[in-house]
């Protein structure tokens, strides 16, 4: 814990701090991530035991978001199910950052052929659209949390890699690297001291987004069916056991949805914060 | 009834005016009780260095200021009419119609998806009441007045299909389509090549006087206000310090401001054992609350009172007025060029020294490949085979119009572009101090991490070696071991050039290639800058290749100067020589076109600008890549390219009829 402390006193006299929308994006994912933590420890049924006999149970205090039609805790199944959204939002992000930092930067330093090459890849993938793309490849490779993970991975990748490659291609002409070239510095070397930190903070705030996005999509693909497979609980095929008893249990359904769209709204708000503090042109 | 507007009495008159930008720093006082008065006809610089707020005054005057900026007292009296009382919609029927601006930036003033013809003839129309024939006829006689070729059909044409100097035409074509009786000019030219400034300014001065138009000109080159002005406003830290006509001004400048500010110039044939005289300091932070006056920190005459109050313009000799403190004749300036200690053995051009760069026959041609039409690939002739040397110790200048290949020899001889074919060599290491101070430092490296980078690049010795290196360095450039802790942006202009000087010479070059260093920087610092080259390049022994537009730099700083036209050296010589005795038409053109900070000298000089602009060096004409534009032009130049040849005793010129 101790390490910690830095890191904490450095939050709290960040500018990133400073900005209300961050501010309030840490509120809300705080406490989300505080519960799915100590989920385990609270007087909760445990998320795939059953009980028969408390079934479409209403919100109550022994069951905060009711039970469903096996009589499974909901909260419980929510917290589960946070977990592996965040899981899988944290995942992708990371897949598409170290994969676009590689690729974008390769390609915009580079140009030519491998900057061709790696384009005609990513225009390809850009040509579909992102939850058809998921849905093909989860067809292909199966169904499970791996599978989710690497197709909307997919679909984030190009993305992340146009914009490390734009970002390349206006640093490339700045005097600085022009500076460096004439000392002869090694390209790893341009790479590591001059490309990499004048462009991580841009990717991170495509990263926040794509976290949020990857927990939506990885939501609909569960709807449907193609994600993560019942019993093991998600929040999007929690949803898709309450859909059909939205008349009489609306429970079911609803409250884990307002914790998906509270945390694609609080990593929105962070990706927002983030940029904010960054950009100094932006701050109103 | 008498239609002719009337010769004299008061145009415009400005009284206390006051605008403020409140920002999250604080609020900056961008004008601070600014008054003075444009008469009829009449054509009045104001000059100062950015953030003197000459800019933030002139757009005040019609409430053309953006957000935050906003005017907070005065008047502003167009005749009879107080334009800080109007509405909005009563000032939209003066701006344009009676007041036309023209700003520096053309590209961003002109609607890019319009036409031309539509953004002229729709305020003509409104403002003069007239049809849309009668108003497109009358756009093209304007477009023909302002120098346009075949206005009938240029009139047609969007604004991108036309160079900066073609676009500022049409802007002031605008500007005066409607027969306003001021121009608001914001440093109408800065962005242009000296030759097509010379061009515009001439037509500028011929058409306001013509259409009997006021003129406001707001300028930081004090060339241009010698060249064109009647009277002078000189903008210090947004107040006027100095009022009057502009020769009383330019002899007998009574603010000590001024006075620094006329001899931080190099003059033509300044000596280059002289140093050039520099106003140390920079300007105020303008957010801090000011009390006195705001230049008594860099005032050499600074007194006890000037930190109390802020001194009134008051009435001085020859009828201008300055706000000083220091009695008249007291306040003289002790900025007075010293001279630089010259080692007895010198001998400036040498012929037997040391070659440090040898050029030969370079030649660089950038293809455009066109994938799926191989038939439309064109070739860009930036550098056609030329031939420089630059000896131990010395400078070379290398001038010419933005476009002649000067930048494109500088990257070849950094090893930034390979050249299509010909020889570089390089006695030892070139390294570079760039025209954009902003661009030229990774803004997430501290000031001691930049010049240190060229050592770790290359390994030279370990951590504290280093660190006693840059510690050198700084010291050499003139800055102290506190900005090395600093991010770059939190330097100012004129100490981010200082780091770019330090950081091109840590790895002790031979040569050093400055391209444009000065031109970003105002022209306070200006002198410091190059003061610190020239310094440098006498201490090392450097050689310097010093590329600028600004040719009475060069003049200065140069032993030699090379010429460049189209990508072609055509006169090459001893720096003296050459700008007082050019041998090569375009030479003496440029030089020409360049105003001297002196309107007496102005006012002698018979000075037949340039017709017309620089070739794309994709169609270079044949024959003399210069026969499109010279004067003396005759059949030889069409048919039969000249050659580098020896004229007089030390000159090398390329022209078939070299004086």
């Amino acid at each position: 814990m101790r390490s910690l402390q830095p890191i904490v006193a450095g939050l709290r006299n960040s500018k990133l701090m400073a900005n209300k929308k961050a501010r309030l994006a840490v509120v809300i994912l705080l406490p989300i991530l505080f519960l799915t933590a100590i989920a385990p420890l609270l007087p909760l049924q445990a998320p795939l035991e059953t009980n028969l006999r408390a079934m479409m149970q209403p919100p109550s205090f022994e069951h905060p978001f009711g039970t469903d039609k096996m009589g499974r805790d909901i909260l419980s199944r929510t917290l589960e199910g946070v977990k592996v959204s965040l899981f899988v939002g944290f995942s992708v992000a990371a897949i598409a950052l170290v994969a676009g930092m590689i690729f974008g930067t390769l390609a915009g330093f580079f140009g030519g052929v491998i900057d061709r090459l790696i384009m005609t890849v990513v225009d390809i993938f850009l040509a579909f659209p992102s939850l058809l793309l998921a849905i093909g490849l989860v067809a292909v490779v199966g169904t499970g949390l791996v599978p989710v993970i690497l197709a909307i991975s997919m679909a984030d990748v190009p993305r992340f890699i146009r914009l490390q490659r734009s970002q390349v291609l206006s640093l490339r002409s700045r005097a600085f690297i022009d500076a460096a070239r004439t000392v002869h510095a090694s390209q790893a070397w341009m790479m590591r001291r001059h490309i990499a930190p004048n462009t991580i903070a841009p990717m991170l705030v495509a990263g926040s987004i794509a976290a949020a996005n990857a927990i939506l999509v990885e939501a609909s693909l569960s709807f449907l069916g193609l994600g993560i497979m019942p019993p093991a609980p998600s929040l999007g095929n929690i949803i898709r056991d309450g859909q059909m008893y939205l008349q009489q249990a609306w429970w079911i359904s609803t409250l884990p949805g307002l914790v998906i769209l509270l945390i694609a709204i609080s990593l929105h708000f962070l990706s927002d914060g983030v940029r904010e503090a960054l950009d100094p042109r932006s701050r109103g | 009834m008498n239609f002719q507007p009337p010769q004299s009495g008061t145009l415009l008159d400005v009284q206390d005016l006051c605008t403020e930008f409140r920002t999250d720093g604080g609020t900056v006082k961008a004008v601070n009780k600014v008054s003075f008065r444009v008469d009829k006809g009449e054509r009045v610089a104001i000059v100062g260095e950015s953030g003197s707020g000459k800019s933030a005054m002139a757009m005040s005057l019609l409430r053309l200021l953006a957000h935050p900026g906003k005017v907070t007292g005065g008047r502003v009296m167009l005749e009879d009419r107080d334009l800080s009382l109007l509405s909005e919609r009563q000032l939209n029927t003066i701006r344009g119609r009676e007041v036309g601006t023209v700003f520096q930036d053309p590209m961003s003033s002109l609607d890019p998806v319009m036409r031309v013809s539509k953004q002229m003839v729709e305020p003509i129309m409104r403002n003069l009441g007239i049809s849309k024939e009668k108003a497109r006829a009358q756009a093209v006689r304007w477009l023909d007045k302002v120098g346009i070729p075949e206005p009938e059909l240029r009139i047609d044409a969007f604004p991108f299909e036309m160079s900066g100097g073609m676009r500022q035409r049409v802007m002031i074509a605008m500007a005066l389509s409607c027969h306003p009786r001021l121009i608001i000019a914001d440093e109408p030219t800065t962005a242009l090549d000296v030759t097509i400034q010379a061009q515009i300014v001439a037509m500028l001065k011929d058409l306001t006087t013509e259409a009997g138009a006021a003129m406001l000109f707001i300028t930081h080159d004090l060339g241009l206000v010698a060249r064109f002005a009647d009277k002078v406003a000189v903008m210090y830290a947004g107040q006027i310090v100095e009022f009057g006509p502009v020769g009383g001004i330019f002899s007998e400048p009574q603010h000590p401001y001024t006075q620094s500010l006329l001899r931080t110039i190099p003059s033509p044939g300044m000596l280059k054992e002289t140093r050039l005289p520099q106003i140390p300091g920079l300007p105020p932070d303008m957010r801090k609350p000011m009390t006195g006056c705001p230049f008594r920190e860099r005032c050499a005459a600074a007194q006890p009172d000037c930190a109390s109050k802020m001194p009134p313009l008051t009435p001085r000799a020859k009828g201008h007025t300055a706000a000083c403190w220091v009695p008249e004749g007291l306040g003289e300036s002790n900025l007075k060029p010293e001279s630089r200690s010259v080692p007895k053995n010198a001998t400036p051009l040498d012929r037997e020294r040391h070659v440090t760069v040898e050029i030969n026959n370079l030649v660089k041609h950038f293809t455009s490949n066109s994938m799926l039409f191989p038939s439309k690939r064109s070739v860009v002739k930036a550098v056609n085979g030329i031939n420089l040397r630059v000896l131990k110790g010395e400078t070379l200048g290398i001038v010419g119009e933005s476009g002649c290949g000067k930048s494109t020899v500088a990257r070849m001889l950094l090893g930034l572009e390979a050249s299509t074919s010909g020889e570089i060599f390089t006695d030892g290491l070139a390294q570079m101090v760039f025209q954009d101070p902003s661009s030229s430092f990774n803004p997430k490296m501290k000031i001691a991490d930049i010049i240190e980078e060229p050592l770790m690049v290359k390994n030279w010795g370990d951590r504290d070696s280093r660190a006693k290196r840059v510690g050198e360095l700084i010291d050499q450039v003139g800055l102290e071991p506190t900005h090395l802790t600093r991010y770059p942006n939190q330097l100012s202009g004129g100490q981010r050039q200082r780091v770019a000087v330090a950081r091109a010479l840590a790895l002790k070059p031979s040569v050093v290639v400055a391209d444009e260093p000065t031109s970003a920087l105002d022209v306070s610092v200006r002198a410091q800058i190059i003061n610190l080259l020239a310094d440098l390049k006498q201490d090392l022994g450097i050689s310097f290749v010093f590329i600028s537009h600004d040719l009475l730099t060069v003049r200065y700083i140069a032993d030699r100067i090379a010429v460049m036209y189209l990508g072609e050296v055509v006169e090459y010589g001893p720096a003296e020589d050459v700008f007082s005795r050019p041998v090569h038409p375009y030479t003496r053109a440029l030089i020409d076109a360049v105003p001297i900070p002196d309107p007496k000298l102005e006012a002698g000089r018979q000075s037949t600008p340039l017709t017309g602009e620089l070739p794309s060096p994709l169609n270079i004409p044949k024959g003399c890549s210069f026969v499109t534009r010279c004067p003396m032009a005759t059949e030889i130049c069409h048919a039969e390219k000249p050659v580098l040849q020896k004229h007089r005793k030390s000159r090398e010129a390329a022209c078939h009829h070299a004086i």
